[in-house]
């Protein structure tokens, strides 16, 4: 499919479009159906003062006139194009394919280059307005690269590689001094060889064989005197094909120092005489004999003796007399002949040497085996056959494989004499070229071993070129991605720039390309079939652009919020619960869309239901009768139990990190059911606005009602930030919000911090929710709270930092509220990013790109306060730590119905009772409680409970979950001293940091297990009366208080008992209907997870029987 | 010239540690591939990253066909940038071939290596009688076969998988280092790999080694860090990551990250 004009222009400077309207202008006057690189060259040879006409002018080397040739060659280009077939006149003949390509080759080329030519010109203090030129320049090279253009301008007597050089070197005056530095081809080996000495550079033929790779590091350890064991499973595959070699090859492969070395195996020998048990030890002698002779009589570099494959030498079936007299044989024959003899031998496996060694241990010191890793069974290069494509396609390896690389070597080695001086390395370039110039065709070849870096190039940039051509085909938003592309390429560049720093191997290697484009240029003349190959190099480079477009396109989304995060402020007025919280969803989702609008429009709507009677409150007063009245009510209706308020007041004054004047305002708060007057206590130097203060209480109170205390400083201090009291940067007012929950309450936590986006944001879908200690993969699969938790490690930072996560979903989402779980386990990364966000209000990701934090809110949350241990202990043992519920499993519960054990019946009218591993019934240890239904004694059954399990710890499965956050925290903590000391400071220079510290308080699963209890009491009796026992297993008692504990609503645990688990005693009391006295137990199915969740809870809908 | 095969290789040195950490890339990346990784180290480590001649940011001249016929020669560059940076002693990250170099180099030269850290590791790629490596020598021939015939294809088919995980960045990521790399030497470097052969050899190492190896690998399959660790010479661990594919250094890089610092600590 040829390319319309239009989109072809666009990559290209407005003077390489000028050419190339031009072209399309010839093709047009022509009636021709297509722009062809033809054209091009026609459109710019007209022109007077092309940089192409310039280029053949310098090139010229005919005899004839420049004149002449000019004619020449126009005239062949126009017989070229008289050749094209004309069609119907199109306006605008598109671009032919070829023409594209080299369009799109040239860009890729020049993307690769423009360090390069911007050197130069910095080097020669060429005026910068010459960037402009190079993208023609590039067009120009890549035409050039076009078969039909170069066969054009040979008729004419131009060589197009001599062009490319000219139009490579601009006309400068001084062009030598920078320009003609060559890239020497310096291959790694000759740089170690000469660094190192190493012997293998001096090794004349090496490699000119296939597989001998192997032999040269035997030969090479041989240089060194050493006697050699060959290790590895090749080892005597290795060993053969050095003998064969060796032997054949008459030491053609032997270094210098050891040629002439002659090579013996006695494996044979060896072999026969073990197998014979050592009874034929004259012929053994005689052998030995032999070699004693022949050692005495060799002169030179000595002999080699193989003995082969040493398992033979470790069989346990050998007589030990028969194997010691051979080896003795051995030693003492080495010893004779130090200088001239060496061993060799080769086994599969370490093993078998350290077994050889246990048997003859004075072996290590009198053979001293060097050991020779082999590691490779054959060279690559046996797997290429003629046959292989690769040959075909890459011409280089005809340069590698079939012709003598003797041409390269010459160059290479005076290349590499002169790198140092300037002067000298120009002069040498002119010699080269002029060298090249008259040159036949032996310099072909050798340019041919250039060509595959020049080719490979080349195909990567056409890659690379059609990306930004695909990208442009998809249409609609091409100025974006084109701005990401430039993004996209200015990275790769400074990565080049970066890797490869030394200004003089740039632009060394700009200048070997145009050598080796040359080089092309004689391949494509002589091989007509290399077209067919470019060809399907461009077929390769489409469909892998395709690719790399794809990651454009990516990169593109990832960058676009991060530049449209405008600071969008919010009126502290739509921050009222009151108002429509769908509105503003709805309008940060077309903020999402429309990023080009500035502002999002709908912020103005949402302000009107507004409380009438406390808009103006603004005075210090006012605010705090306002707030006393708010906390009575959700005091009285909330707390379960109040008396328990003591207690927690004493965390607080343990909890240091307060500072007084907000203590006394949540003080004020948890007492003034006790003490009102202490309502009007006014909290000084501190300023809110009440109706946000107010509504954000409220909404709080109605999630998490348990944690009063912390609700209450946590809207006090949003309120005093948005009222414009917070942190301060400069002089401007921070608007990002920095808050810290420390503390128990996991869940309390995230509902705050949901309920928080909800109430400010405008959804709980602003809430980013990232646990940071969840890199470990901690987490159980099982938990019930996985089935709520989005929080899943696999999913959300697949191929991602934290850090890049975090930094992603701030720019997605602005606006948000984010909340980070266990800051205190956060790695390095999250701490740096967190620490700089929290201080400059700028959030850096891992590539050091920084997104803004404005008006984000930031919830912290840690189960460690401030290091001080005052803070953990609670006066009263509580029966079930969160620990526990935490590691609740998500399992299918289940109704038994067993027999009961007499006296096993209900007193007080309580008949459910609490008992662990119920499923278990042979168990020994098994710890049945007797029918005790008082609900104090339940909870001592609790707490007996519990004790056993501290202190037996691992036989329990309820501890597993619990045991396994213990082994993290702990391989956490033995990481390294220094990290796990630099978190700890770390933590407290962040908490310093925030804008408030809300210690949360322990949930108090007790009372939420005792209520829980009694729905299932009220709910048994309705269906079996009040003479059968319950028995709920504990893990589902967990369960239930785990699920009620994360469910969004209030009641739904209580609205789960009536509707699941009445049904299933109803069902279950059918089922069995006898009169025989059993107790009915709830259990859970080990193992099972819950299939069929149930409306608003994480719990079963039903209940097996 | 010391410098020079420094440049050629793009040796960087990244960090302020005083301990020096080698990150070798394995086959088909290059050093970016670490990118994820190296902020983890930086603080404590003077980090070495280098590229390995085959990796297509290298100029593709100074892949000899003749010289990096077995991995010693990669081995003997190893070695070269380590004492060019007089480097008396460094722990080593190895991914894939590297972590076969890191072994081989281990060998040569046992006082300069303090740990070795083998990710996605495989002494040998190729089932034998009593050794499961994962792969048919007819299946090879016919993998090499496919990127003869079409790289692209082959690359673009081989980089999800080798990934594992369905991470698109990861892939991404990996088809670009993969397709900077010359087709002929990809080719010549995967022959090199798979007529490798380290199960003689792993007696020989000393040096501790702590093999990562990931749940599921298409390269590597679970038995061969388990015999990785029971004929290493020296005091070796296997941990296994919660993730899949053979790049975790691209898909889970945080994890990863974890796990070596913790191995490195040990």
């Amino acid at each position: 499919m040829p390319t319309l004009v239009s989109l072809a222009r666009q990559f290209l400077t407005d003077e390489a479009a000028r050419v190339l309207d031009d072209a399309v202008a010839v093709a047009r006057r022509r009636s021709h159906a297509q722009t062809t690189s033809l054209h091009a060259v026609s459109a710019l040879l007209a022109l007077p003062s092309s940089i192409l006409r310039d280029a053949c002018a310098r090139s010229r080397n005919s005899a004839c006139s420049s004149r002449l040739q000019f004619g020449a060659l126009e005239l062949c280009v126009g017989v070229s194009l008289d050749r094209l077939p004309s069609s119907k006149t199109a306006d605008e003949p598109p671009i032919s394919n070829s023409l594209m390509a080299a369009i799109k080759r040239s860009q890729a080329n020049q993307r690769r280059h423009s360090d390069n030519f911007q050197l130069q010109q910095i080097h020669c203090n060429q005026q910068a307005a010459s960037v402009l030129k190079v993208e023609l320049k590039h067009f120009i090279l890549s035409i050039m690269d076009d078969p039909i253009v170069s066969r054009v301008f040979g008729e004419a007597g131009f060589r197009s590689c001599d062009i490319k050089l000219a139009v490579i070197h601009p006309p400068v005056t001084h062009a030598s001094n920078f320009s003609r530095t060559r890239c020497p081809p310096v291959f790694l080996c000759n740089l170690t060889g000469s660094e190192l000495g190493r012997p293998d550079s001096s090794f004349p033929s090496s490699g000119r064989e296939d597989g001998e790779e192997n032999c040269r590091r035997i030969a090479e350890a041989l240089v060194k005197g050493k006697n050699l064991l060959l290790l590895g499973a090749c080892a005597s595959d290795a060993l053969n094909r050095f003998i064969e070699c060796v032997n054949t090859d008459g030491g053609g492969i032997l270094p210098t120092e050891i040629a002439g070395l002659s090579l013996i195996s006695v494996e044979k020998e060896i072999i026969e005489f073990l197998s014979e048990g050592g009874n034929n030890r004259e012929k053994m002698d005689f052998k030995v004999e032999e070699l004693r002779h022949k050692l005495e009589q060799c002169s030179g570099p000595g002999i080699v003796l193989s003995f082969g494959e040493l398992k033979a030498l470790v069989d346990e079936k050998l007589s030990s007399g028969a194997l010691s007299y051979l080896v003795s044989k051995l030693t003492g024959l080495l010893e004779g002949f130090k200088d001239k003899l060496r061993l060799m031998g080769a086994t599969a496996v370490y093993e078998t040497y350290s077994k050889f060694l246990g048997e003859f241990p004075a072996i290590e010191k009198d053979w001293d085996l060097h050991i020779l890793p082999i590691t490779s069974s054959k060279s690559p290069i046996d797997c290429f056959g003629s046959k292989s494509s690769l040959m075909g396609s890459f011409v280089p390896f005809g340069g590698f494989f079939s012709t003598p690389s003797d041409l390269k070597y010459p160059l290479c080695n005076v290349a590499q004499s002169i790198t140092q001086c300037h002067l000298c390395t120009a002069k040498y370039e002119q010699e080269v070229t002029a060298m090249l110039k008259g040159s036949t065709v032996s310099i072909a070849d050798q340019y041919s071993e250039n060509l595959p870096s020049w080719l490979q190039m080349a195909q990567l940039d056409t890659g690379k070129g059609l990306d930004v051509a695909k990208t442009k085909n998809d249409g609609t938003t091409l100025n974006a991605r084109i701005l990401g592309l430039q993004r996209k390429w200015s990275d790769f560049c400074q990565r080049i720039h970066r890797a490869q720093p030394f200004s003089k191997f740039d632009v060394s290697q700009g200048r070997a390309q145009a050598l080796v484009l040359e080089g092309f240029q004689y391949v494509a003349d002589r091989k007509e079939s290399s077209s067919g190959s470019c060809s399907r190099d461009s077929l390769l480079n489409e469909s892998q652009c395709a690719n790399l477009s794809l990651g454009v396109h990516m990169d593109l989304q990832n960058d676009f919020p991060k530049r449209n995060s405008i600071p969008i402020t919010v009126d502290s007025e739509t921050e009222n619960v009151n108002c429509q919280s769908k509105l503003i969803k709805e309008a940060s989702k077309s903020q999402q869309k429309e990023k080009d609008s500035p502002w999002f429009t709908p912020l103005t709507l949402p302000n009107m239901s507004l409380p009438a009677d406390h808009t103006s409150s603004s005075s210090v007063t006012s605010v705090t009768t306002d707030l006393g009245l708010g906390t009575i009510f959700a005091s009285c209706s909330r707390r379960p139990n109040t008396p328990k308020l003591g207690d927690h007041r004493e965390h607080y004054q343990h909890f240091l990190g307060f500072n007084s004047s907000k203590f006394g305002i949540s003080e004020s708060n948890s007492h003034q059911v006790i003490q009102p007057s202490s309502c009007s206590n006014p909290s000084s130097g501190e300023h809110f606005d009440s109706r946000d203060y107010k509504s954000i209480k409220k909404a709080l109170n109605e999630k998490v009602g348990w944690q009063e205390d912390a609700i209450c400083a946590i809207s006090q201090a949003i309120s005093r930030c948005k009222a414009g009291y917070g942190r301060h940067r400069g002089s401007t007012v921070r608007g990002d919000i920095w808050l810290t929950f420390v503390g128990h309450d996991k869940v309390g936590k995230k509902k705050i911090a949901s309920m928080l986006a909800e109430i400010i944001f405008g959804s709980h879908e602003n809430l980013i929710s990232v646990d940071l200690s969840f890199q470990g993969g901690v987490n159980p699969s099982d938990s019930v709270f996985e089935c709520q938790e989005l929080n899943d490690y696999d999913v959300k930072f697949r191929g991602k930092t934290v850090v890049d996560y975090i930094a992603m979903e701030l720019s997605k989402k602005p606006q948000s509220v984010l909340l980070l779980e266990n800051v205190d386990k956060a790695d390095f990364l999250a701490q740096n990013s967190l620490f700089q966000a929290v201080t400059t209000g700028k959030f850096p990701d891992s590539h050091g790109r920084e997104i803004s934090t404005n008006n984000m809110i930031f919830v912290t949350t840690s189960t460690i306060g401030m290091g001080n241990t005052n803070f953990q202990p609670l006066k009263e043992p509580v029966k079930l730590s969160e620990e526990d519920i935490l590691g609740a499993k998500n399992w299918q519960m289940q109704i038994l119905i067993e027999h009961a054990a007499e006296g096993a019946s209900g007193s007080n009218g309580r008949n459910v009772k609490i008992s662990r591993k119920v499923t278990s019934t042979t168990s020994v240890n098994k710890r049945k409680l007797e029918g005790t239904t008082n609900f104090t004694e339940q909870e001592l059954n609790y707490k007996a409970k519990k004790l056993p399990h501290k202190v037996l710890g691992s036989s329990l499965d309820l501890n597993l979950p619990v045991e396994e956050t213990e082994d993290n925290t702990n391989s956490g903590c033995c990481d390294s001293d220094s990290i796990s000391e630099n978190s700890e400071t770390w933590l407290e220079d962040f908490f310093d940091q925030v804008d408030e510290k809300v210690l949360f308080k322990p949930f108090d699963f007790d009372a939420l297990g005792e209520k829980i209890v009694m729905e299932i009491s009220i709910q048994f009796q309705k269906a079996f009366g009040s003479e059968f026992l319950l028995e709920i297993d504990d893990e589902v008692m967990v369960q239930m208080i785990a699920a009620s504990w994360l469910s969004a609503r209030s009641r739904a645990v209580e609205d789960w008992i009536e509707r699941v688990l009445g049904r299933g005693f109803t069902e279950a009391r059918q089922k069995y209907h006898s009169n025989v006295k059993y107790v009915v137990k709830l259990v859970t199915c080990r193992g099972l997870f819950v299939e069929d969740q149930a409306a608003g809870i994480c719990l079963p809908s039903r209940i097996n029987l | 010239m010391g410098t020079t095969l420094l440049e050629a290789l793009n040796v960087r040195v990244v960090g302020s540690g005083e301990k020096f950490l080698v990150l070798a890339h394995g086959f088909g990346t290059d050093q970016s591939t670490w990118q994820r990784i190296l902020p983890f180290f930086t603080q404590n480590y003077s980090v070495i990253l280098y590229d390995l001649v085959c990796a297509g940011s290298v100029n593709p001249d100074y892949f000899d066909f003749r010289r990096y016929t077995t991995l010693d020669a990669y081995v003997d560059d190893l070695l070269n940038i380590l004492d060019a940076l007089r480097v008396d002693r460094c722990a080593y990250v190895g991914h894939s071939v590297s972590a076969m170099i890191g072994l081989l180099a281990s060998i040569r030269r046992p006082e300069l290596f303090s740990k070795l850290i083998l990710i996605g590791a495989s002494p040998r790629f190729l089932n034998d009688k009593d050794y499961h490596g994962g792969f048919e020598r007819p299946d090879i021939e016919n993998v090499f076969a496919a990127m003869e015939a079409n790289y692209e294809a082959w690359v673009n088919g081989f980089a999800p998988l080798a990934v594992g995980a369905d991470v698109p960045a990861a892939v991404r990521e990996f088809s670009r280092t993969l397709f900077n790399m010359r087709p002929d030497i990809t080719l010549f470097v995967s022959r090199t790999v798979f007529n490798s052969d380290l199960r003689g050899i792993l007696g020989l190492v000393k040096v501790p080694c702590c093999i990562i190896q990931t749940a599921k690998d298409v390269s590597v399959p679970a038995s061969v860090a388990e015999y990785l660790k029971t004929h290493l010479g020296g005091r070796s661990t296997v941990e296994i990551l919660r993730t899949e594919g053979h790049l975790p250094h691209l898909s889970a890089p945080a994890l990863l990250a974890q796990v070596i610092r913790r191995a490195l600590s040990r």
